[in-house]
């Protein structure tokens, strides 16, 4: 599986990961190119159908970005984010769906360094788990 | 009746892998059993005639065929594709036709998988151990519903269907709503297109649902107010026949995601909804709905608390698609024939 890209769906929330996103672009930091992102006005508007359904369509792996608590733009957005991730999490588990294949992570506007570090740890990660197909659950 | 111009419609009537409780539902529709016959020949039914598939060679056609269960062996499929060449009108009637119920739920383990496997051991048990034993039929890779298959004309759900529900299925496909007036409780929960039809005596739209329109919230008779999880009760320990919405008092209730039409028979006395009903037709995937409705009724800002929150809750994939896993799970569900 030495030609696998992994294709990663980001959703980036439009105050703090996509600021994030975009400032590690801006500073060419090397990062892996195997991130789609989808910019969103908060993280807490991702709706788990949003996360199954890109699964459901072939992502490897999906990473929903939101800024830390007490940053969020809409006050808790983030707050609602947090909450239902470990719920999610779980269903995806039991669905077959291993753990590191969604991440939650809370990425400031400044922190483009650690954005480009999560993307490309990420994407190592979901390589070595191999390609994501619903229809290969087992 | 000797000068009632249409003839009688022949009806047949199946359960592939299912408990049987859709085909007792049909004979639970009380008096109108006896209306029933004055419409319909009943060509083939094995569950009370004792009538075999192979019989169904002899028919030349049969017009109605409510089809129940879901297609666990290759006799299933056999039959639901000889059923659906000799049937004009193909119906899903119940859970596990419609959407592949409960039995479904096995495409979750690795034993779907490997049942080609446990197939062939029993083969070989069979062998060695010589008495005459019912063979069990080789099994498919997945269970599927009956969507998935063959073309289905019309989806009874539920678990088994309700009397009204069914009742106004076997009036309008079979009976040609000869007695309008009994389906006026069926047709004022039915969407309006099918009640239009089924009351002035014509067939329903083609891939017609017998169910509502909305979520079973919708029609629940609880009082719902302001929705906060502290703790996460199984049914068994909390029971509150009348008052508060389930989903308030830290019960699982699937009502949000659930078509309606069964009018909340089971959240009236006490029990959270099932989802026997499939998923309202807004809904995506019914357990990404249910996470979101559950998570945001946490009652915490807090990692830890919500991690053992989460920790309590069991069988999220059991629960939220106890009765659609093969047909409406968004990762497990595979295209059906339209």
């Amino acid at each position: 599986m030495s030609d696998f890209e992994p294709k990663i769906i980001a959703f980036l929330c439009t105050w703090c990961a996509y600021v994030a996103a975009d400032t590690a672009g801006i500073a060419r930091y090397k990062q892996k190119p195997n991130v789609r992102v989808i910019r969103v006005l908060c993280s807490g508007m991702v709706d788990p159908n949003y996360v199954l359904k890109a699964f459901a369509s072939g992502a490897d792996a999906v990473l929903v970005g939101g800024c830390h608590p007490g940053d969020c733009h809409y006050i808790s957005g983030n707050i609602k984010a947090m909450r239902r991730a470990p719920l999610l999490r779980k269903l995806l588990e039991e669905m077959g769906v291993e753990n590191g294949r969604f991440r939650l992570e809370w990425i400031a506007a400044s922190d483009a360094p650690q954005y480009a570090e999560i993307i490309n740890q990420m994407s190592e990660e979901v390589r070595s788990l191999g390609p994501f197909s619903p229809s290969t659950i087992k | 009746m000797g000068t009632n111009p249409v003839p009688n419609k022949k009806l047949a009537i199946f359960t592939a892998t299912g408990c049987r409780a859709c085909e007792n539902a049909i004979l639970d529709i009380h008096y109108q059993v006896s209306s029933l016959a004055r419409c319909a020949d009943i060509a083939f039914w094995p569950y009370m005639l004792g009538s075999e598939v192979r019989d169904l060679e002899k028919q030349e056609s049969i017009d109605v065929c409510f089809f129940a269960g879901a297609i666990r062996t290759s006799s299933d499929r056999e039959a639901a594709l000889k059923l659906r060449e000799k049937s004009r009108i193909m119906v899903a009637c119940g859970a596990c036709a419609a959407f592949g119920g409960m039995p479904g739920l096995v495409n979750i383990s690795q034993w779907s998988v490997v049942s080609g496997q446990s197939q062939r051991t029993m083969d070989n048990k069979q062998q060695t151990n010589e008495e005459e034993k019912p063979e069990l039929p080789p099994l498919e890779s997945r269970v599927l519903g009956l969507p998935q298959i063959v073309k289905v004309d019309y989806l009874v759900p539920g678990c088994p269907p309700t009397q009204n529900f069914l009742w106004a299925a076997i009036q309008s496909l079979v009976c040609n709503g000869q007695s309008p007036a009994r389906l006026s409780f069926a047709a004022s929960r039915l969407p309006e297109a099918i009640a239009q039809a089924i009351t002035s005596g014509i067939l329903p739209p083609k891939g017609s649902i017998f169910a509502g329109e909305k979520a079973v919230c919708a029609s629940c008779s609880r009082v719902k107010e302001e929705k906060r999880f502290e703790t996460y009760k199984r049914p068994y320990q909390a029971y509150e026949e009348l008052g508060r919405c389930l989903l308030e008092q830290g019960l699982v209730c699937q009502g949000i995601t659930t078509q309606e039409g069964c009018g909340g028979l089971c959240t009236a006395m006490g029990q959270p909804c099932r989802g026997c009903f499939g998923k309202a037709e807004a809904i995506f995937d019914p357990g990404a709905k249910m996470v979101s409705a559950i998570s945001s009724t946490f009652d915490s800002d807090d990692a830890q608390e919500i991690a053992a929150l989460v920790d309590d809750i069991v069988d999220l994939v059991g629960t939220f698609y106890r009765y659609t896993l093969p047909t409406q799970c968004a990762l497990f569900s595979t295209p059906s024939k339209d």
